[in-house]
């Protein structure tokens, strides 16, 4: 028995001394944030990178997810891109909304992109990062990946030139793709989607159902079809292509709050974007 | 005094036999049958198995299920690709062996998902490849084996890697494993790689040394099964990376410097004498960073999120004793755990990137409604036990005890559960299982549904056995789950009706008592019904079925580890089998 546990005791220490070994490391640097204002000049632009969550005003923890990206827009500036789709099993509106933020295209856009683990989840330049299994990412990663997809210079820059007509109650928007480096795939389109701001609704929170609830960047339609135009499947550097887009807005949008969102992304097996950009409707 | 058949319904091979021997009397029939099959076995089976443990032996398993969707959105099947445009779904294993010599083993698993929702409840995924393989060779001593790899060190409680098909858990590990027997009672294990994830594997690395001993008293009557294992996980870049940049949004006050490099240690022993078995098992961990769903953490903008990571040292105690004699059977256990979350990267969540595994301290329910809430291991903080009495007043009537209780470390209540059973049988005629079950279930954490009420249950039940013959049995089962909170209270019955060896046919619903969530275009409550129509064939080592079903969602949990169930509506047919 006796030396059954000096063995024992031995190999214990044996055992310590292999896997602690090395054991002190350099650690990690934290970054300091060293955000610069993106001018609105064209050629100037920087990686503007978007953020798509996914949520629903039944979706009790989804508020923690949209207050975690104003945060994120605090820190990144009109570098970030943020459009919130309301699709998904806790969209439904409830009997005392006021709005319902379901859309043909937001649940098209769900479908493409994939449906979530849980949420609040949101997608990031619609891309598969390494590591991860599905487009659609836990808010503990979104800080992370959009820091990583800033790094990148962009290869196409994306001016967006809005009119707005009240009488009518008709936008046009102008939009301008240049092309800074070639890019190639099976399918490259341009989305065009218009977002509001500011809408007051109900939304559950886990305080309850809160009705004075301010719902930010909700998506309200696509003026391209809700998966993309197609640019063809080479965009070549120096292109210059344009598209123009109209839309006559329903009553109840409140034109003050909308902006315009476009962005250029991969439609094959990749479903990168490339670029966005977001301007509002009235400056 | 013995009888016998007419020598036609003897072997055929007794008809060659001279008439003396036809005329041996019945008690020496048993006799020769004997020793005409040895004979036949040495002449001829035994040669054929040599040869086949000299060139290797081929064992395999198949399990395929296959899922037909049918929309039905007043029960939640809705609004996913496989009810909306999918319609079909299927997950399958197909698990090839290939032993030789009793020193080397080849294995090679062959894994298809085809619209499954089984990675991802409300997801649609589909790949298919080599979900597993490995190679393993006996070396004198040493043993080695490369591949994806299952292993466990103690418990689990700082590493397990193991299969739940489930529950989707996949967490073998890819890489190299070695074992030496160290004497003929010591044995250590190395390993070291990375996880699986899915076809491909995480990329941060594991490694793990354990060292397992076996010390028996001369008498025999006490033994001692100790031992330690360590693992070592380092993180990758790519994840380190996102992790900083998340913690540079973080105000100062939730801000620190996390580490690549994790150690876990666990020192365990098992001692049995006589009718007593004691395990006990301690374990520590390296500060690590881990993400606290519930902890608020202040933004830049003043705003108060919830969730956060953080990082901090953690520490499992875990025992159990169990006392089993003569008609008394007791099993005591018990838990503590703080910060012990142990994942290949912070960023998992849920089932995902799992290393370790905590005991759970809760009865396995088997029971439609008694097995509706499941407590599932918290990781970060809890306090747990259980006691488990078993008394057999005669081999006819039978008693079992349960209650566990589980809190976090503020001894805020997680979960409690009390369930008094009998068992009686009566003359291998039938038999009555009968119960009650009470629980108490914190929705709020385990769901994470903030601000829903602790779910109280008061589950009656029985379940009745009737032998009609050696081949048919009925059975029936009946529970009501009385509940003032989630859906409501429910009913459930069951009939199952036997025809050994090959047929079960079972139907049963589940139904909406006091329905709390559905409601009819009026707004008055809606009661559903939730039946099921299952039909069983079994022929030798296969195994079919085909079901029609409707089923509420709710949370499926296997060893304490736990994932959401989404309603399902539609047909589900499943094989099995083994060669």
């Amino acid at each position: 028995m006796k030396s059954s546990y000096c063995l024992f005791v031995w190999y214990f220490a044996v055992l310590v001394c292999c896997v602690l070994a090395s054991c002190s490391e350099i650690p990690p640097v934290i970054p300091e944030s060293n955000e610069t204002t993106p001018s609105d000049d064209l050629t100037n632009q920087q990686r503007q990178v978007l953020i798509e969550e996914f949520t629903g005003v039944r979706c009790v923890n989804c508020p923690a997810g949209s207050a975690f990206i104003q945060d994120l827009l605090s820190l990144h500036g009109e570098r970030l891109v943020a459009v919130s789709i309301h699709a998904g099993e806790f969209s439904h509106p409830y009997n005392d909304s006021q709005y319902n933020f379901q859309t043909p295209q937001g649940d098209q856009i769900l479908n493409y992109v994939g449906q979530p683990f849980g949420y609040p989840s949101a997608v990031i330049n619609r891309k598969l990062f390494n590591g991860e299994a599905i487009l659609q990412l836990g808010k503990g990663s979104w800080a992370g990946y959009i820091e990583q997809e800033k790094a990148h210079p962009p290869v196409v820059k994306i001016g967006i030139t809005p009119s707005w007509q009240a009488n009518a109650r008709t936008l046009t928007a102008n939009i301008t793709v240049l092309v800074e480096e070639t890019v190639s795939d099976e399918d490259i389109r341009l989305t065009v989607l218009l977002t509001e701001d500011g809408i007051v609704d109900v939304q559950l929170t886990p305080k309850g159902k809160d009705p004075d609830y301010v719902h930010r960047h909700v998506f309200r339609t696509t003026l391209t079809p809700a998966l993309g135009e197609s640019l063809g499947n080479v965009l070549v550097v120096g292109s210059e292509l344009n598209r123009s887009y109209t839309y006559q807005l329903p009553n109840g949008w409140n034109e003050a709050n909308c902006y315009l969102v476009a962005f250029v992304h991969r439609a094959g097996a990749s479903k990168e974007v490339l670029q966005a950009h977001e301007v509002a409707l009235i400056e | 005094m013995l009888t016998c058949e007419p020598m036609g319904n003897w072997p055929f091979y007794f008809r060659f036999l001279p008439i003396k021997l036809q005329q041996i009397r019945c008690f020496y029939k048993r006799w020769l049958q004997c020793i005409a099959y040895m004979a036949l076995y040495w002449a001829f089976l035994y040669p054929v198995q040599v040869v086949a443990q000299q060139r290797g032996m081929l064992s395999g398993n198949l399990e395929a299920n296959g899922n037909f969707f049918i929309r039905d959105t007043l029960i939640g099947a809705g609004n996913t690709p496989q009810y909306d445009y999918q319609l079909y779904g299927a997950d399958a294993w197909l698990n090839l062996v290939y032993a030789c010599s009793g020193d080397f083993e080849a294995a090679v698993r062959f894994d298809l998902f085809q619209n499954s929702n089984l990675l991802n409840p409300t997801g649609s995924y589909t790949d298919q490849g080599i979900g597993r393989w490995y190679l393993r060779k006996q070396i004198g001593k040493l043993d080695l084996t490369g591949g994806y790899i299952y292993d466990q060190i103690g418990s689990g409680i700082v590493f397990r890697a193991y299969e739940e098909r489930p529950l989707a858990i996949d967490n073998a590990l890819y890489g190299l494993r070695l074992a030496y027997q160290l004497s003929p009672n010591w044995q250590i294990r190395a390993f070291t790689g990375r996880q699986k994830q899915q076809f491909d594997a995480y990329a941060s690395s594991i490694r793990a040394m354990a060292i397992d001993g076996f010390w028996t008293s001369d008498s025999s009557s006490l033994t001692l099964v100790p031992g330690i294992g360590m693992v070592s996980r380092t993180i990758d870049d790519a994840s380190v990376n996102l992790l900083t940049a998340e913690l540079a949004t973080y105000e100062e006050a939730d801000r620190f410097v996390p580490h690549y490099n994790t150690y876990a240690v666990s020192l365990y022993n098992t001692l049995t004498a006589g009718p007593v078995v004691w395990y006990v098992e301690g374990a520590w961990k390296s500060a690590d960073v881990m993400f606290d769903p519930f902890a608020p953490r202040i933004t830049s903008n003043g705003d108060t999120l919830v969730g956060k990571y953080y990082s901090a040292d953690g520490a499992v105690i875990y025992s159990s004793f169990s006392y089993a004699q003569g008609k008394l059977g007791l099993t005591i256990e018990g838990k503590y755990t703080e910060h012990f979350e142990f994942r290949t990267r912070p960023q998992e969540s849920a089932n995902r990137g799992l290393i370790n595994y905590l005991p759970p301290m809760t009865r396995v329910n088997t029971y439609r409604l008694t097995a509706r809430y499941n407590a599932a291991t918290q990781f970060l903080g809890e306090y747990a036990w259980q006691a488990d009495f078993r008394y057999a007043h005669s081999r006819k009537l039978q008693f079992n005890f349960n209650i566990s209780n589980l809190t976090t470390l503020e001894q805020e209540l997680l979960y409690r559960e009390l369930v008094a059973e009998m068992t009686y049988k009566y003359k291998r005629q039938w038999q009555l299982i009968a119960g009650i079950q009470r629980q108490q279930y914190n929705q709020e954490v385990y769901e994470v549904k903030p601000g829903v009420p602790l779910v109280q249950t008061i589950t009656p039940y029985f379940d009745f056995l009737y032998k009609l013959s050696r081949r048919k049995a009925i059975r029936v089962e009946g529970q009501y789950m009385a509940t003032q909170q989630d859906y409501g209270s429910w009913a459930f019955a069951l009939l199952e009706w036997t025809w050994a060896p090959h047929w079960a046919f079972t139907i049963s619903d589940m139904y909406n008592v006091q329905p709390q969530k559905t409601f009819d275009a009026a707004g008055n409550p809606l009661p559903i019904h939730y039946p099921r129509i299952d039909v069983y064939y079994t022929q030798g080592p296969n195994r079919f079925s085909i079901s029609y079903v409707k089923q509420v969602e709710g949370v499926v949990c296997s060893g304490g580890i736990c994932r959401l169930e989404p309603a399902f509506s539609g047909v589900k047919v499943t094989v099995n089998s083994s060669f």
